[in-house]
């Protein structure tokens, strides 16, 4: 409890910060820098290009869904993949596509670009820090990616070119533990698990580092409830991240055990995932006890809060954004705090609705249904209160607001279908369809990815000081949302029909034969899509060197961020930022006193007004 | 797919052949790849001399390459479509129609795309056809031939199509395990076990077939529809009959071609291959070589590589009669422990000497099991202690305590498996031991799989234990 | 161009519902009909879900739409409404949506405990299942007690075994016993909507009552390897007498041994 009076300088002492750092080489600030800004700027580039990685995996995924069998474009002549089928991919190979597609674009894409990225450049600037509490882990948090980039990399090699992980990123055992189950998986799928374990670990020191920042490193008068939203977010994903990754990376390690029982002294074989006499590919009858769904039950107990991790940091940037561009305060700001609390914590005990075919008990598959269900009230809380933050707003119409708005409405289009889901005896049928795959893209694309647009479009200006071109960016949000709902939406009649998931050619089944036009029609869709990124990545690296030049507060908007200069030196603001209100407080009779319709957090009150109480 | 169905037909005093080009929307094409012992040969041997062909173009001259299957007419395959005659043209300068009287016996097909004309002026042309009038056998030609055809010529109306849809459906549902070629090495291959078969050696292993003949259609359409059980080799059954019936043939047309070429190679192996062109090269001249090699090209070549097209057509087309069928000469002798003893007798027996293999108690782990043996191609001992089969792979014999018989579980299955052995494994025929006896030891095997000694269990099943625990249900 | 944008967030929720609306007729929906007497009550479900869904669908868009209607018409001179929000507002809309979630759930439960709940499996069925399904790498391996027998855990002398069709009787409930011989699968029959993993190291019984007989369906739904989309089969509904018959047949047909065939071509 502390009550202080800030004395305010109205000079600038941003450079004795400066003069106190030696000149730093090229390779301590581009490189191995410790500065969170430039680790975020690092994370952003490098899950971009994952981005691309990812997308040209999901393209190959759906030509031989449009195309079965047909000789794919650069596999066969290019690379010269499958030359003597004529460029006909293999099966194993299919299941390499989907396995990596979305391992890449979970691990390396979603994850990183929301906690590592956003994270890392916005939490210090937005709670009036310097730095992170610790930027040396910080660092490491980094690079750590990139040990786990690489072994993803060579995951796409061990086993021979035309093979690799193909067991679905969820990896289930007994496919995934038996080396000769999933014969083409071989060497690459140890890989990729190690590739899992170490963005684990990169996650981790994320989380550990978030946390401590926000719990201690906040500017003074910046309470809980003054933070935004985006920090708010960041501080839930990082305390479930830190919570349930050691379970998965525990999880990771015994199937790294079973994997190479054989190359390890017999004192430490391990079995815990294969039961006694399974037969596969005419090997000897297993021994041991093992438990295939002890696997899902811990890779789910973390998988299943992951999902929160990919999306609620979008939440609240998207908040931030909304608020932003509608000039309007966030629409019930503490039942948003709330409410995202209520996803994380809810988020932990969910994970059994993966499982309702699974055969366990049930009586738990009851209770996982109804603490599914319950977690779609906050969602929905959420959604009218963004819907309310827009209410009424003196909305801007740039490509930042487009964004966010998509990102709300696909969000709803992604939460109502997973209420189909959370019924377990629709579920029975919807599980493993297309359905879930319509699903899930509607909340990581459709929400996630277009909020991760909004944002690089919205606080490139403090990344660089430089804008983004907005015509550019409004045909990449146009292209991107028709690309995108081609592709996806009629994934759920898809999944209606009755198609599965990750079959190489689901055509065999007479039933869905008739879905070929359908599927060509999505691949066309998801082409436009893919070939729309091009647009982003233009945009972004033209405007790092050629963009309109921004000032300090281009958007007019109320966080501390942009009390700093653009681009932030080292040690981010040159006035130490001390915050006397909220951060929505956007066209409030305050700002207008100013003749503005913002008013920045740190901007003081007039004199006469009590200056600020800062309670701990 | 097929857009286009581009036919000619060579008669080179080899029999007739069609040419079926199946040309897809795929942008590059796919190959028959040759086998390493065609490699294996000096260039000239492989693509031949200016003066003759050798053993690459020989083979595609004959059967052509995925996109364009030729018809070896030589070869008992099935090729599809109709034969007939042209019975009346009528042609003016903008179109021409054909009526066509099927061969006897035969009829016309309700759906033509294309005409090939066989015999005649016309011989050699395939045209496409516009409208087809099943009724009348009216056909309205898309171009003019350039020769025009008269009536009485013979034709084959979309001649190969059924091998063409054969060639579809497996490369759909087969290729990439047992490979374009049927070499067994498509990408899926290298991750079996046991491999895939390669179809070139014409061997098959489960037969219905006495021990001299080659496979019957039937056997691979069983083998199709029921998989082979404790491999890779799925079950087809849910196909339809014409779509199984294609791929058995087209399996059959891969095959022929394989062993086709092996039996080509093996006229030039001994003399013109890399290694023994560089030993004689010791003391002749190249230039000889060469020249012997194109004499023999020239000379003989021709004529040899004709006859063996003449006894591969007559062993496959063998396969299919009765005579090559194995039917016992006495039914199955009734189930009995004493017909299980008299089995495991003979099962011990020193004249059958199964135990060698199988081991004494049916495991599969008789004494040979742990035997270097010798590649008999080579001579050279093999790396892996084991029994081997013609392609080379380690082939333990089968434990037969598990129930799983890849031929079939039936008693006739396991009675052709002892009578003509497993083809291609050394698994040998036992076809001089008498009928009965081999129904003992069906009999004994069969209970292998409940009791290790004949009558140690009483028939109570009952007592059988519940191993696998039930699932969590209430 | 701004209310171009308003419109943008109009028009394609619409575009999305005239799909959903002309799907069925364009054999974008169900396979068929349920064709299971658990299928109608999937079905039902899934129909009560569809409908709360689609007016919250509506409701949400056109509320999102219009507040972007708003925002494009309003003039720059006029200010934003400055508003932290509404505890009233907060309570209806955490309410409501909770009471139509707890309903939804449920409504769920009977149909979860008749599918899933082994004392609840009709009494015909308790303990007696009609053949064991052992899925494998890429098929799916039937087994059949020897006619007049009960079906064991463990292969029995006698048992009659085909591959990729189960036989089962119609109009009355079956139960079968789900395994697999290797990795897990699941075994999927589209148009009975029964779905159910085949764990390994588990027997799981599955039952359903197929309504008429008729050919339907059964896939894997589980990725349990390349071949996943291999594992084509169906099940083969008959009345009682057909599905014995059938198997009397299969008996005849397993026992085979070559002489009586032989004679009987020789005719």
């Amino acid at each position: 409890m502390a009550t202080i009076t800030p004395a305010l300088d109205t000079h600038d002492h941003s450079h004795d910060h400066a003069h106190g750092h030696h000149e730093q080489t090229f390779i301590q600030k581009y490189v191995f820098s410790t500065d969170h800004k430039v680790i975020g700027i690092q994370f952003l580039i490098t899950t971009i290009l994952m981005l691309m990685v990812g997308g040209a995996l999901a393209l190959a995924v759906r030509w031989q869904l449009a195309f079965p069998w047909e000789s794919m474009p650069l596999i066969g002549r290019v690379f010269g993949l499958f030359h003597g089928e004529g460029g006909q991919i293999s099966p194993e190979f299919y299941t390499m596509l989907f396995t990596m597609h979305a391992s890449v674009m979970i691990f390396l894409v979603i994850i990183p670009v929301l906690a590592g990225a956003f994270g890392n450049f916005l939490i210090p600037l937005q709670i009036g820090a310097d730095d992170m509490a610790f930027p040396v882990l910080n660092m490491l948090s980094y690079w750590f990616m990139w040990p786990a980039i690489f072994c993803f990399g060579v995951s796409f090699v061990a086993s021979g070119p035309t093979a690799g992980p193909g067991n679905g990123w969820t990896s289930y055992p007994v496919l995934s533990d038996l080396a000769a189950a999933a014969p083409s998986s071989g060497a690459a799928q140890t890989w990729w698990l190690f590739g899992l374990t170490l963005v684990g670990v990169s996650s981790m020191m994320g989380s550990v580092n978030y946390m401590t920042t926000i719990i201690n490193m906040r500017a003074p008068g910046m309470t809980l409830f003054r933070m935004p939203l985006t920090i708010w977010s960041m501080f839930i994903t990082a305390i479930l991240q830190a919570f349930a990754l050691p379970v998965l990376t525990a999880a990771g390690f015994m199937l790294v055990f079973d994997r190479l029982s054989e190359l390890l002294p017999t004192t430490i074989h391990s079995v815990f995932f294969v039961p006694a006499g399974i037969i596969v590919n005419n090997a000897a009858p297993t021994v041991g006890g093992g438990q295939p769904l002890l696997w899902q039950h811990l890779f789910w107990f973390y998988s299943h809060p992951a999902v929160y991790i990919m999306l609620l940091p979008a939440m609240g940037m998207v908040s931030d954004m909304l608020a932003c561009m509608s000039r309007k305060p966030v629409f019930g700001y503490k039942p948003m705090v709330y409410s995202m609390a209520a996803i994380a914590g809810l988020g932990f005990i969910v994970w059994g609705h993966h499982m309702f075919t699974s055969g366990m008990n049930p009586a738990l598959g009851m209770t996982f249904m109804t603490s599914t269900m319950m977690i779609a009230l906050p969602s929905a809380i959420k959604v009218f209160n963004w819907i309310g933050t827009i209410w009424d707003g003196n909305i801007q119409f740039n490509a930042v607001f487009l964004n966010c708005a998509a990102f709300v409405a696909l969000f709803i289009v992604g939460g109502l279908s997973g209420i189909f889901m959370a019924a377990v005896p629709v579920d029975i049928y919807f599980h493993d369809t297309y359905f879930i795959v319509a699903h899930f893209h509607y909340v990581l694309f459709g929400a996630t990815l277009f909020g991760v647009f909004a944002g690089i479009q919205f606080w490139f200006p403090k990344m660089f000081g430089r804008m983004m071109n907005d015509k550019v960016a409004k045909v990449h949000f146009v292209l991107t949302f028709i690309g995108m709902n081609g592709t996806f939406f009629p994934m759920h009649l898809l999944g209606i029909a009755g198609m599965p998931r990750r079959y190489a050619d689901p055509y065999l089944h007479g039933y869905l034969e008739h879905l070929l036009p359908m599927n060509q029609f999505m691949t066309i869709s998801a082409i436009i899509m893919g070939f729309a990124q091009f647009l982003l990545l233009g945009n972004f690296f033209y405007s790092i060197f050629r963009g309109q030049k921004a000032g300090r507060n281009p958007w007019g908007a109320n966080g501390l961020e942009w009390s700093a200069p653009s681009p932030p030196g080292h040690g981010n603001f040159d006035v130490p930022p001390v915050c006397y209100r909220g951060p929505y407080e956007y066209s409030s009779p305050e700002a207008e006193a100013l003749g503005q319709d913002f008013i920045l957090q740190t901007t003081a009150p007039p004199a006469g007004v009590q200056r600020v109480a800062v309670h701990h | 797919m097929e857009n286009s169905k581009a036919f000619s037909l060579k008669n080179l005093g080899l029999g007739c052949l069609l040419t079926a080009a199946v040309s897809g929307c795929s942008e590059f094409d796919s190959s028959f790849a040759y086998s390493a012992k065609t490699e294996s040969l000096i260039a000239e041997a492989q693509d031949g001399t200016d003066a003759a062909p050798g053993v690459k173009p020989t083979l595609d001259s004959r059967f052509g390459n995925p996109q364009q299957l030729k018809a070896w007419l030589k070869l008992p395959v099935e090729w599809g479509g109709a034969s007939a005659r042209v019975e009346a043209v009528a042609s003016t300068d903008t179109e021409i129609r054909i009526r066509f009287t099927p061969e006897e016996g035969k009829s016309l097909p309700t759906e033509a795309g294309s005409v090939q004309f066989i015999t005649g002026e016309g011989a050699g042309q395939t045209v496409a056809i516009t409208k087809w009038d099943a009724q009348t056998g009216e056909a309205v030609l898309a171009s003019l031939p350039e020769k025009s055809p008269a009536s009485g010529d013979l034709c084959a109306i979309d001649g190969g199509a059924a091998l063409q849809s054969g060639r579809v459906l497996y490369m759909r549902h087969c290729s990439h395990c047992h490979g374009t070629a049927g070499d067994g090495k498509g990408p899926t291959a290298e991750y079996l076990n046991p491999k895939p078969r390669d179809y070139r050696h014409g061997v098959f292993k489960f037969t219905s077939t006495n021990d001299q003949s080659k496979v019957s259609r039937e056997d691979l359409l069983r083998v199709l529809k029921y998989g082979i059980p404790g491999t890779y080799m799925p079950s087809f059954l849910l196909m339809k009959d014409e779509e199984l019936h294609a791929i058995v043939e087209y399996v059959r047309f891969l095959a022929m071609r394989g062993e086709y070429e092996r039996k080509l190679v093996n006229e030039l192996a001994s003399d013109y291959s890399e290694k023994s062109v560089s030993d004689r090269l010791k003391d002749e001249k190249r230039s000889d070589i060469v020249q012997e090699l194109n004499e023999f090209l020239k000379d003989e070549f021709p004529a040899t590589a004709d006859s063996l097209g003449d006894e591969l057509g007559e062993v496959w087309t063998a396969a299919d009669t009765e005579d090559a069928k194995i039917i016992p000469s006495v039914p199955r002798v009734p189930d009995s422990p004493e017909s299980r003893r008299r089995g495991r007798a003979l099962y011990l027996s020193s004249t059958l000497n199964c135990a060698d293999c199988h081991g004494i108690d049916g495991a599969g782990n008789g004494p040979q099991t742990l035997a270097f043996e010798k590649n008999p191609v080579s001579g050279e001992l093999y790396k892996e202690a084991g029994l081997h089969d013609e392609w080379d792979n380690l082939n333990q014999p089968r434990n037969l305590q598990r129930g799983i018989f890849r031929g079939g579980r039936r008693p006739i299955d396991l009675f052709c498996r002892i009578h003509a052995g497993i083809k291609g494994s050394r698994m040998p025929s036992f076809k001089n031991t008498p009928h009965e006896d081999i129904w003992h030891i069906v009999n004994y095997l069969l209970s292998l799989q409940f009791e290790s000694e004949p009558g140690a269990i009483a028939a109570a099943p009952a007592a059988a234990a519940e191993a696998a625990p039930a699932a969590a249900g209430d | 161009m701004k209310k171009f944008w308003a419109l943008f967030f109009w028009f394609w929720p619409l575009v999305a519902l005239y799909v959903c609306l002309i799907a069925p007729s364009r054999g974008w929906w169900f396979p068929s009909e349920p064709l299971s007497t658990l299928g109608h009550q999937i079905d039902g479900l899934f129909y009560l879900i569809l409908i709360i869904v689609t007016v919250t669908f509506v409701g949400t868009q056109a509320a999102l739409g219009y507040a972007l209607w708003k925002g494009a018409t309003k003039g720059s001179s006029q200010k934003a409404w400055f508003s932290h929000g509404s505890h009233k507002l907060e309570i209806i809309w955490t309410i409501v949506p909770a009471f139509v979630l707890v309903f939804i759930s449920l409504t769920q439960l009977d149909v979860l405990a008749d599918i899933r709940v082994l004392s609840k499996f009709p009494d015909s069925v308790q303990n007696s299942p009609v053949a064991e399904v052992m899925a494998r790498q890429f098929e799916w391996r039937i087994r059949y007690p020897k006619p007049g027998t009960k079906l064991m855990n463990e292969p029995q002398p006698g048992d009659l075994y085909f591959v990729n069709e189960v036989h089962v009787p119609a109009a009355v409930p079956t139960m079968i016993n789900l395994r697999t011989q290797d990795v897990q699968h699941a075994f999927f029959a589209p148009r009975l909507r029964v779905k159910q993993d085949a764990v390994p190291g588990l027997i799981i019984p599955v039952w359903f009552e197929i309504e008429k007989a008729g050919e339907y369906e059964l896939l894997c739904a589980e990725l349990c390897g390349w071949g996943h989309y291999k594992m084509k089969a169906r099940i083969i509904a008959d009345s009682q007498k057909g599905v014995d018959e059938y198997l009397t047949r299969l008996e005849l047909e397993q026992n085979e041994d070559g002489v009586a065939d032989a004679e009987a071509s020789a005719e």
